[in-house]
């Protein structure tokens, strides 16, 4: 049954684009403090399925500017909310997708940046201070785009990283936490940009990633926990930056994520039978796109973004996907 | 109307807010992604934004925020002004910790809600009550990701012989609910082996071969429990004792219907070597995995020529979902023996 399954792309196409005008006030209202991440996440997904001018450049790019705080130097996750590492790559992110990089105060934002790094290393997301090497990853990543990563206390961030490195090979949101596969993508991430990938216990680190997939087929983020669609991303990615994506089941893989779609309405939930929503839909889409799903635009994992994009910046690294089936 | 339904009404409607100017959402652009407002949280998102504007740091803002935070706990510029606040008013912190101990249990899965907490207890310097706090927490939902990397935080940040003095205690307690919760197994590794030695522990042989028995025992009445494994391996390598030590113990997981040892010693469990449970699922594949380390540790063709046969076993019945993993063990291997 699941063999047939296809992924809906002028679905979620209209899906996506369907989101600015959504009914359901309550869980939209909600998720503000989200909505610079959501419309990264909608533009990278329309971006893979190949449909980036599904949304209206001019609006989107208006809207990010509209969240710049100016007092802080960085972007809020919506208008009048304050500058946030996470909403600030987000930004970054789209500006570059839709190329208005010069609407960017660059200084002043690898200002705001820098500023939230710790003595230990690692960076906090705001001044609130909230730390989690998810930060560390945003900063990371961002001043590598903004080609300026030589501002960077390298040594400082590395040894951070280390700091989170657990017994089984994995890495956690903080030193002394569990081994999870986010905090796993983003600091493999980071050390792939860093050059630092010496760092990790590939061996160990690599099998504890393969064995994140379930009998169904789906992947999940700790051993005994749930599958979820977005850890096709973050188990994934990191498999794809260490060159070991064969370790997983690939086909049972596609099925779980293809099985997930919502035929009705478009999107993609986090598992079959859940209702639909942006995160998942991107990070199934991506997912996808690094198994080498037909039709899809090639994913940089180190980035989430268009490949095409990362290699034209000089910033491609040495990951691997696994080859694009033909249609 | 009576002031029984003033809790609920809206700040627009309460005469003493009349002073504070409420401020819409801006929006000069036309919003790509718009936001719906229910009226409650427009109207009290327009007053939070009234208020911060004037800079008030009074009791009504906390109200305020209290109520925001009710209606939307990921509202982060809500907590920071709230916790602002508090510091400007110098509230007893003790008053706030009760109410965050409702509203974590109801957002156990928010950030702000736990950072928020963090900050609290650094300004207390009380962290003891925490510990019970976060137990009942973990009763909720005993692996949530939060609430442990709190309780690991509480713990490394005051570093107090009395906080750590139960936490033994505390992870066997969550593992004899629940054997496979790979959370408390992780806490287990960083009570004993990452944050220091503590009065008690120093004689680490003794440590290490404390652990070594509960791990097998674990083991034993649950043999497919991956976190038991892992756990198993990281003391093995932290302490760099080679995995061939244990090929007694592993041997038995290895086959379906291993042989059961004389009868006569039925009541007596073997500590170093407890034998897998009679309801036990085997072969166990990571028993299986493991001994195949053994033998690649211990060099020479004949016990390479076993670990291939056990990858195999691997590739082909055990784990053929990572039939990839097992065959590079078995390239990788060969390679290196040549």
């Amino acid at each position: 049954m699941t063999q047939d399954l296809k992924l809906l792309v002028p679905l979620h196409v209209s899906y996506i684009q369907n989101l600015g005008k959504s009914q359901d006030e309550l869980a939209y209202h909600l998720t503000a403090h989200l909505r610079m991440n959501a419309i990264y996440w909608g533009l990278t997904a329309l971006y893979i399925m190949g449909h980036k001018d599904a949304l209206d450049r001019e609006e989107m790019i208006g809207f990010v500017m509209s969240c710049w705080d100016e007092e802080a130097g960085g972007f809020g996750a919506h208008p009048d909310h304050d500058a946030h590492i996470l909403s600030t790559l987000s930004a970054i992110q789209i500006l570059i997708m839709q190329d208005a990089l010069d609407r960017l105060d660059v200084d002043r934002v690898v200002k705001f940046i820098l500023s939230l790094q710790q003595p230990s290393g690692v960076f906090a997301g705001d001044s609130f201070g909230e730390v989690d090497t998810r930060f560390l990853y945003c900063a990371v990543n961002a001043l590598s785009l903004l080609g300026r990563l030589f501002e960077l206390d390298v040594e400082r961030t590395v040894s951070y990283i280390c700091e989170c490195k657990n017994y089984d090979g994995g890495f956690g949101a903080t030193a002394g936490a569990e081994s999870h596969a986010a905090q796993v993508f983003v600091c493999v991430a980071a050390l792939a940009i860093l050059d630092r990938l010496d760092v990790v216990d590939q061996q160990t680190l690599c099998w504890w990633l393969s064995e994140r997939q379930l009998p169904n087929g789906g992947l999940n983020g700790r051993p005994q926990k749930l599958e979820d669609v977005c850890y096709s991303f973050w188990v994934l990615s990191a498999l794809s930056i260490l060159n070991k994506m064969t370790w997983i089941d690939s086909e049972k893989l596609v099925s779980f994520i293809l099985s997930a779609q919502d035929p009705e309405s478009g999107g993609i939930a986090d598992r079959p039978g859940d209702m639909a929503d942006v995160f998942h839909t991107q990070f199934g889409v991506a997912g996808l796109s690094l198994l080498g799903y037909p039709g899809l635009v090639d994913l940089d994992p180190v980035y989430c973004m268009p490949a095409s994009i990362i290699e034209a910046r000089g910033l491609r690294k040495g990951w691997k996907s696994l080859p694009r089936k033909s249609i | 109307m009576a002031n029984l339904q003033n809790q609920s009404a809206l700040y627009a409607e309460r005469p003493e807010w009349e002073d504070v100017v409420p401020l819409p959402q801006y929006e000069s652009v036309k919003p790509l992604a718009p936001i719906f407002y229910t009226p409650e949280y427009k109207d009290a998102t327009d007053y939070f934004r009234g208020i911060v504007k004037t800079g008030e740091k009074s009791l009504r803002v906390l109200d305020l925020t209290e109520n925001i935070i009710r209606q939307n706990p990921a509202h982060y510029s809500a907590w920071q002004y709230r916790y602002k606040t508090l510091m400007a008013l110098g509230v007893p912190l003790e008053e706030e910790l009760r109410l965050m101990d409702e509203l974590a249990v109801k957002y156990l899965k928010t950030y702000q809600v736990w950072h928020h907490r963090r900050l609290l207890v650094q300004q207390t310097r009380n962290p003891a009550p925490e510990l019970a706090f976060i137990a009942g927490c973990l009763q909720e939902d005993a692996k949530n990701y939060h609430t442990w990397s709190y309780r690991q935080w509480l713990l490394a940040h005051f570093n107090d012989e009395a906080l750590w003095a139960n936490e033994l205690d505390f992870v066997d307690g969550m593992l004899d609910v629940d054997v496979r919760n790979n959370s408390a197994w992780h806490h287990r590794f960083f009570v004993v082996f990452q944050s220091g030695v503590r009065k008690g522990e120093e004689d680490r042989n003794e440590v290490l071969r404390r652990e070594l028995t509960y791990v097998k025992m674990q083991i034993s009445v649950v043999p497919n429990n991956m976190s038991a494994w892992n756990y198993l391996r990281g003391i093995l390598d932290h302490s760099k004792t080679p995995y061939s030590t244990l090929e007694s113990f592993v041997a038995p997981y290895c086959e379906a219907e291993p042989t059961r040892p004389d009868d006569s010693s039925k009541d007596v469990v073997d500590l170093e070597d407890p034998f897998p449970s009679l309801d036990a699922h085997l072969p166990c594949a990571a028993a299986i995995e493991f001994m195949a380390d053994i033998h690649e540790s211990l060099g020479g063709d004949d016990n390479l020529e076993v670990a291939i046969e056990l990858w195999s076993s691997l590739a082909s019945t055990h784990d053929a979902f990572r039939k990839k993993y097992w065959e590079y063990r078995i390239r990788e291997a060969q390679s290196r023996a040549h």
